[in-house]
């Protein structure tokens, strides 16, 4: 059996799944950023994959915007992981479910 | 491309990845999670080398490896021991795994049964050259937003996280009454001590 396309894309659809629920179902704030970190990762794992085995001419545009993802995904941890610390300062924790300042 | 050893670096790879990321699911402590999310890193950038995109690869082992990871750990370690419980779900966890098992049969699903056209053969050669020469060619204004983006990230970071000195006062009371509380030996009081126990050691 040769190790084809679908055998990452299938790898690329488990991993965004388990970022997915991680993202969706932890109590604190930063095991949720490891979520999106999961997630964005399964995408950029998927866009290469379609670099490697796709036409000639996304092979180069596909891994551009890997670059691109991964820029945003270092700029949105940052700013994420220093909105849980002040968040953490404000209130005393960083649960996602008792953090409601903003609920009506 | 069908030989053993490609074989064996894709499955085993393959492994690593699922493996680490199942592991942040189970794993009790946000540090230990943190560990796992580098195992799975570290997978992906094997993958990337198995798709020969080495440039990708390097970035990878760079960006997300070395600095996210490190990141969080900072991140994780200036707050109190008490928020570094990563087991505990929200109530709705469990229409969330069924959301999330419904996402994923429809993408298996999608990736097996599509017909994705004939597989090119030839990998990408001297990629990094083409990246940077593309990036400041055809992708320059994505490139500029990009700087202004990492620039107002920096700033807005450091603006956030900075604190004013009488909240800082406060903050450093509220932690040294944690400490106090946990019953963790304070090495002032201890006339003798066996050994030199700070707030870490205790657990």
């Amino acid at each position: 059996m040769i190790i084809g396309l679908e055998h990452y894309l299938v790898l690329g659809a488990l991993l965004f799944c388990i970022g997915f629920f991680i993202a969706l179902s932890k109590k604190n704030a930063v095991g949720v950023l490891i979520g999106v970190e999961l997630m964005l990762n399964a995408v950029n794992l998927t866009l290469v994959a379609f670099s490697r085995f796709g036409t000639a001419e996304v092979a180069l545009s596909t891994q551009v915007f890997v670059v691109f993802i991964i820029a945003v995904a270092a700029a949105e941890v940052a700013v994420g992981l220093a909105l849980a610390l002040v968040v953490y300062r404000n209130r005393q924790t960083i649960s996602v479910d008792r953090t409601t300042l903003l609920k009506g | 491309m069908s030989d053993f050893g490609f074989h064996l670096a894709f499955w085993s790879l393959a492994a690593m990845t699922i493996g680490g990321a199942s592991m942040i699911v189970v794993s009790r402590n946000l540090i230990h999670a943190v560990i796992w999310l580098v195992l799975s890193m570290l997978g992906i950038a094997g993958l990337y080398l198995t798709l020969s995109a080495e440039f990708i690869a390097v970035v990878q082992v760079l960006i997300y490896v070395g600095a996210i990871s490190v990141l969080m750990l900072f991140a994780i370690m200036l707050t109190p021991r008490a928020e570094r419980d990563n087991s505990q779900h929200i109530k709705t966890a469990g229409p969330a795994g069924v959301v999330v098992i419904m996402v994923m049969i429809a993408t298996m699903w999608v990736a097996i049964d599509t017909d994705w056209g004939a597989v090119r053969e030839a990998a990408l050669t001297e990629q990094a050259r083409l990246i940077g020469e593309s990036l400041i060619k055809h992708y320059i204004l994505p490139f500029e937003i990009g700087a202004v983006l990492l620039t107002a990230a920096l700033v807005g970071a450091i603006a956030l996280a900075r604190q004013d000195d009488e909240d800082a006062a406060v903050h450093a009371a509220s932690l040294q009454a944690e400490l106090d509380d946990d019953g963790s030996v304070d090495p002032v009081d201890v006339v003798d001590p066996p050994l030199p126990t700070d707030g870490e050691a205790s657990t």
